[in-house]
């Protein structure tokens, strides 16, 4: 049996390598699958909350979460494909058109 | 021999998590594309391992569903679509690399001081542990599909609804974000 201690920890531990990887990555589809990492840990924490309260709501939120990182995925990818077309890159400090 | 399979079973959670961090660490340092698709895959099983773990089998059903079946296979296809680019990637991580650690660092430490006690304190006064117990609740095990459906179409019908609209405008605005100029 896993204690709550260890959930908390690699839940924490994930979120942080989701936002290194956001934050440090220059490819667009990378930072895309690091926000799905953040989400990921967030629902390991619902997950754990709800088997530690003994109720199902945790649950039932997380599968909302992920119904949420689906419909995500499906724009960001679109955005990244349309921006592949206009600009012939997927590499973000490529992309700086609003810098005037 | 008996005692080892026995150790691992009490353990697997850590070991699914130590695997899933491994691969999103992978993911997040590796060069090509490809090769970071695959490390998300690999941290999306293990994740998928962990809720198994955690007594929530359906969530890690549908985990390995929606991500390895469906998200994963999005990802590649988009890959394969864009990566064919004639200017190679100059550098892999950004410049402001430094501040982005500090960053996290700070972070980091944060987290630190306000989970110190729960964390590596001896003993608060009621321990954060799970609590088989209270787990009957759940009808752990043998109807955890039913409870969650419960979860979701009793208590938690309109954020349910909501996300059906949330999921057909998305598929809307990715297909008109994603279709040519001259149709």
């Amino acid at each position: 049996m896993a204690s709550m201690n260890a959930v908390l920890l690699v839940s924490f531990l994930l979120f942080s390598i989701g936002i290194i990887g956001v934050l440090i990555r220059r490819n667009a589809l990378v930072i895309l699958m690091c926000v799905e990492l953040m989400l990921n840990a967030a629902n390991l924490n619902f997950i754990a909350f709800a088997r530690h309260s003994g109720s199902v709501s945790g649950q039932a939120f997380a599968l909302l979460v992920m119904g949420f990182a689906a419909a995500e995925v499906a724009v960001g990818l679109a955005l990244v494909v349309a921006l592949y077309r206009k600009r012939d890159t997927v590499q973000v400090d490529d992309i700086n058109l609003l810098k005037g | 021999m008996e005692h080892f399979i026995q150790m691992i079973g009490r353990n697997m959670f850590a070991i699914f998590g130590a695997m899933a961090l491994g691969g999103a660490a992978f993911m997040v340092a590796s060069r090509t594309a490809v090769h970071s698709v695959l490390g998300f895959l690999f941290a999306m099983l293990c994740i998928a391992g962990c809720f198994l773990s955690l007594e929530a089998e359906f969530l890690g059903m549908a985990q390995i569903l929606v991500y390895a079946g469906g998200i994963v296979v999005l990802f590649l296809f988009v890959v394969m679509l864009v990566e064919m680019s004639k200017k190679k990637e100059k550098e892999v991580f950004q410049l402001q690399s430094r501040y982005a650690i500090v960053a996290v660092l700070l972070g980091a430490a944060a987290f630190l001081g306000v989970f110190r006690k729960v964390l590596f304190g001896a003993a608060s006064p009621e321990a954060l542990v799970l609590r088989p117990e209270l787990a009957q609740g759940l009808n752990v095990a043998s109807q955890n599909a039913q409870a969650v459906s419960r979860g979701l179409f009793a208590d938690y019908l309109l954020p349910f609804e909501i996300l059906s609209v949330i999921l057909l405008v998305a598929l809307v605005g990715a297909v008109v974000l994603a279709k040519t100029e001259r149709v």
